[in-house]
């Protein structure tokens, strides 16, 4: 099963280049951890860009530069190896039995809370994550529904776990999907009886208890 | 294949220096390649200074990583690029930092690495000859966006026409260069 909501070229232009903030990068990261499709286009991004670099016309180095690279080569390596993957971080409690994706493996997962019965928050933090963003993991517990609401700022949500539905489509595993200011009645819906668990990523200062506390209300099971 | 040094593949070359430490291929591979990045990373707003330090660590990072290039599933010159693309990042990210966050610690926050990009030569053969069959307009696109590191924003306000039709012609290119790519892939799996 495989991702159908992915994130658009411009976006994934963006994380190619460097150019995100650290919410959105860590959101595609994890759907280019579940998509194939996504890791493809980047592979392409890679392989023009390796093309271009061949047909470029060279600037000159300055004069010793040949001379400066033979040297470096003897130098020996200070530090061990670098480029080794960050160790994992240690995994809070209350994941145990959910499947991360790596990208998640080795982020810093705060302490989880309650924002409303059946649904949890854990935020997630991000070095040089701008103040007013906020990116955590939610959790909401099969059966809930979310009645309509609206979105300030861009809003990312990267499913992990279990499915909903809105006006939009069916989202499961892997999909990536964005909110802003026009999707002004959203009212997405838990299907199924697995508990939902995604990755959020807002943009924008808000306070998730002012719109999560009031908005969830649990539904009866069908 | 002959070992003459004016034609010998940049994969030979990285073979070689994974074989035997073989300086007189990094002398070549530096000779060929460290001038292009160089000119790449400047057309993306580094100053001479930065891009020539760049071409030196991107290239320093060829000798030390090349054990782990394998000639058989990947193409050099893609790899090669990557390692500069992730140094420029890097640099960046940096450079912002001390800006912005002078106390702030940096760590890992799950980028996919260089390597995990992997583009076998025989696709780099084929989008290489694609990119020159693309129309026009979409090659503005992909060169505004490779050698300028233009957002898809910036490049619609420097050509003076709509996002949306940024996006698409970015969307066409890439279907083209994937379905091509596709037909050939080898589907290389990190
Ligand atoms: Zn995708
Ligand atoms: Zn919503």
């Amino acid at each position: 099963m495989s991702a159908i909501h992915h994130p658009g070229e411009d976006l994934l232009w963006d994380y190619f280049r460097g150019a995100l903030a650290p919410g959105l990068r860590l959101s595609v990261s994890t759907h280019l951890d579940l998509c194939p499709q996504c890791r493809d286009d980047l592979r392409v991004f890679t392989a023009i860009g390796g093309a271009l670099l061949e047909t470029t016309e060279g600037v000159a180095m300055s004069d010793n530069a040949l001379d400066l690279a033979l040297a470096r080569i003897e130098r020996p390596v200070d530090l061990p190896e670098v480029s080794d993957a960050p160790a994992p971080a240690r995994r809070p409690a209350f994941l145990e039995g959910f499947e991360l994706p790596p990208s998640l493996q080795s982020a810093e997962i705060r302490g989880r809370y309650f924002v409303a019965p059946g649904v949890w928050m854990a935020p997630i933090a991000l070095p040089g994550e701008p103040r007013a963003a906020k990116t955590y993991l939610m959790c909401v517990k099969a059966g809930m529904e979310m009645p309509e609401h609206t979105h300030r700022g861009r809003e990312i949500t990267v499913m992990l776990q279990g499915q909903y539905r809105d006006h939009k489509g069916l989202y499961q595993r892997g999909d990536f999907t964005q909110c802003d200011e026009a999707d002004d009645r959203h009212m997405p819906v838990m299907m199924g009886d697995v508990d939902c668990l995604c990755l959020v990523a807002q943009e924008a200062a808000i306070i998730p208890k002012t719109w999560l506390g009031w908005l969830l209300k649990p539904i009866a099971r069908i | 294949p002959d070992s003459k040094n004016c034609a010998e593949t940049p994969e030979a070359l990285i073979t070689r220096i994974a074989g035997t430490r073989d300086r007189a291929a990094y002398a070549t591979l530096f000779t060929r390649f460290a001038p292009r990045i160089k000119a790449f990373v400047m057309g993306q707003g580094m100053t001479a200074q930065e891009a020539e330090d760049l071409a030196q660590e991107a290239l320093l990072n060829v000798w030390r990583k090349a054990h782990m290039f394998d000639a058989s599933k990947a193409s050099a010159v893609t790899w090669i690029y990557s390692i500069a693309r992730n140094l420029r990042i890097d640099a960046a990210r940096k450079a912002k930092r001390v800006r912005e966050l002078p106390e702030d610690l940096w760590q890992g926050d799950g980028d996919k690495a260089a390597d995990e990009q992997i583009v076998d030569t025989q696709s780099a053969q084929i989008i290489k000859k694609m990119l020159d069959a693309l129309p026009p307009e979409q090659k503005d696109i992909l060169r505004l966006s490779f050698y300028e590191d233009l957002s898809q924003s910036d490049i619609a306000k420097t050509l003076s026409i709509p996002l949306g039709t940024v996006k698409s012609r970015l969307r066409l290119a890439m279907t083209r260069l994937r379905t091509a790519m596709d037909g050939k892939s080898t589907g290389v799996k990190s």
